[in-house]
């Protein structure tokens, strides 16, 4: 190795090579994250930028999942400088063991209709907190596997399983909650 | 198994992360258990209102052009520590074969043994040259043989294959099994060929698999023999007017009777 430190421009194309295909994805997850347009391509663009400065730090593997990594913590990292708040991670009781939520007998399907609740699933899903909004985007909308979306989270496969299904959960409470058919079904 | 053990396993299997063994304990259940039916058409019917009404945002042709505008990212000598070497680049374990989800060009380069990873042009639409077409239909089969799965969904007695594609891509592949024949279906999957999402449907021969892509074909492909790489036969077909390419280490024989099948229709 040398000695001191040199200074080695990245490889571009290398970059570009990892991110590019992936680009759609990234910014969709830094759309659902942002919350607009603007500083979602803005998110975007910084984080392609850290992935150039970083490049010494992908060892191969799963190229999505490294940049869509960079992605959501240049996301984080936004967020956080502009609202002071901390999201604590407390009120989700990770280190509880997976609890999964009773099985209930009412599809979402059954009481409400397809149509209102694709109107109103953008707006609960924008309300839902950040770390169940992710991991059902990348699911759901980004076709994750498991082992993606815990490559992304950095967190283990089986936080990845029981945070989905406690996102589902909690959509699903939502959705019927707020239809109008809520109040024929005995929830 | 009981609905306490079920109830996560219903999410594994709705996302099609169960292995065989574990696909046939729940489908087993789900045999025996309304309640845990209920529950799982309830998750499906969760993802379809997702599908259904959260857009999927693409990037603008601007923020591409921006990105591929940035080729000089400035570098800030006080923390670009390099002692990059080019094989560190390079996957160094060769016996975990990552998922489809891996762009192509990196997906050659590790199947096929390329040091270059530029070798594949990423910033060109799907690609015209045959050769390279060949390569990547051959590159991807391999790479579902080695995985610990070939499929994301398994087929069964209830036609699982074919709604599994809706939602996920924009064109369902035209599904038949001709079981009968001794080429049962077996699954389906999702796979990146030539810079897309692409379905797969995969057939089982005796021991062998063949993975048929739905794919454009040109009159030219379609009219030509199979053609033989590395011990692997491909032929581009057509299968109820959509074009397929189908891809397996079966005999000539074999492989023409397969083909023959599928282009007449037979699901039985």
């Amino acid at each position: 190795m040398g000695i001191g430190i040199r200074s080695t421009p990245p490889d571009v194309g290398l970059v570009r090579d990892l991110t590019l295909p992936h680009l759609d994805a990234a910014y969709n997850l830094a759309r659902w994250l942002m919350g607009s347009e603007q500083d979602a391509a803005d998110l975007v663009h910084t984080a392609f930028l850290r992935a150039a400065r970083y490049i010494h730090t992908y060892a191969g593997g799963n190229a999505k999942a490294w940049w869509l990594s960079i992605v959501r913590n240049c996301c984080i990292a936004t967020l956080a400088s502009r609202s002071r708040r901390d999201v604590s991670l407390d009120a989700l009781a990770e280190d509880e063991p997976a609890q999964w939520p009773q099985a209930n007998a009412a599809t979402v399907e059954d009481t409400v209709h397809l149509s209102q609740c694709a109107a109103l699933i953008v707006h609960h899903l924008e309300a839902l907190p950040r770390e169940f909004r992710e991991v059902l985007v990348l699911r759901e909308i980004e076709d994750c596997s498991y082992r993606e979306i815990a490559d992304i989270l950095a967190v283990p496969v089986g936080t990845v399983m029981s945070r989905l299904a406690r996102s589902r959960a909690l959509l699903k409470k939502l959705l019927i909650e707020n239809s109008v058919d809520a109040g024929t079904h005995g929830l | 198994m009981d609905c306490k053990a079920a109830a996560p396993m219903l999410h594994a299997y709705l996302d099609g992360e169960l292995d065989r063994a574990a696909v046939d304990e729940i489908e087993e259940h789900l045999e025996r258990c309304e309640q845990c039916v209920r529950e799982l058409a309830s998750l499906q019917g969760l993802r379809n209102v997702i599908r259904e009404g959260a857009p999927r945002h693409a990037a603008s042709a601007s923020l591409r052009a921006r990105l591929l505008a940035s080729g000089d990212v400035p570098e800030s000598a006080a923390d670009q520590v390099s002692d990059l070497i080019p094989q560190k680049r390079r996957p160094t374990n060769a016996a975990v074969v990552p998922r489809w989800a891996l762009a192509a060009s990196l997906l050659m380069a590790f199947s096929l043994g390329i040091a270059s990873m530029k070798w594949y042009a990423l910033e060109s639409a799907a690609t015209t040259n045959r050769q390279a077409l060949d390569s990547e239909l051959l590159s991807s089969h391999l790479r579902a043989l080695a995985a610990a799965s070939p499929v994301d969904v398994v087929s069964t007695n209830r036609h699982t294959v074919k709604p599994w594609f809706a939602g996920k891509i924009g064109q369902s592949p035209p599904v038949l099994d001709p079981a009968a024949d001794g080429f049962p279906l077996v699954g389906g999957r999702i796979d990146y060929v030539a810079n897309q999402r692409v379905a797969v449907l995969v057939y089982g021969h005796g021991q062998h698999l063949i993975d048929a892509y739905l794919l454009p074909a040109t009159a030219e492909d379609l009219q030509e023999m199979p053609r033989v790489l590395q011990g692997y036969r491909l032929a581009a077909i057509r299968v109820q007017d959509q074009p397929m390419w189908i891809v397996g280490d079966i005999d000539e024989q074999e492989f023409a009777r397969f083909k023959n099948l599928l282009t007449a229709g037979v699901s039985r």
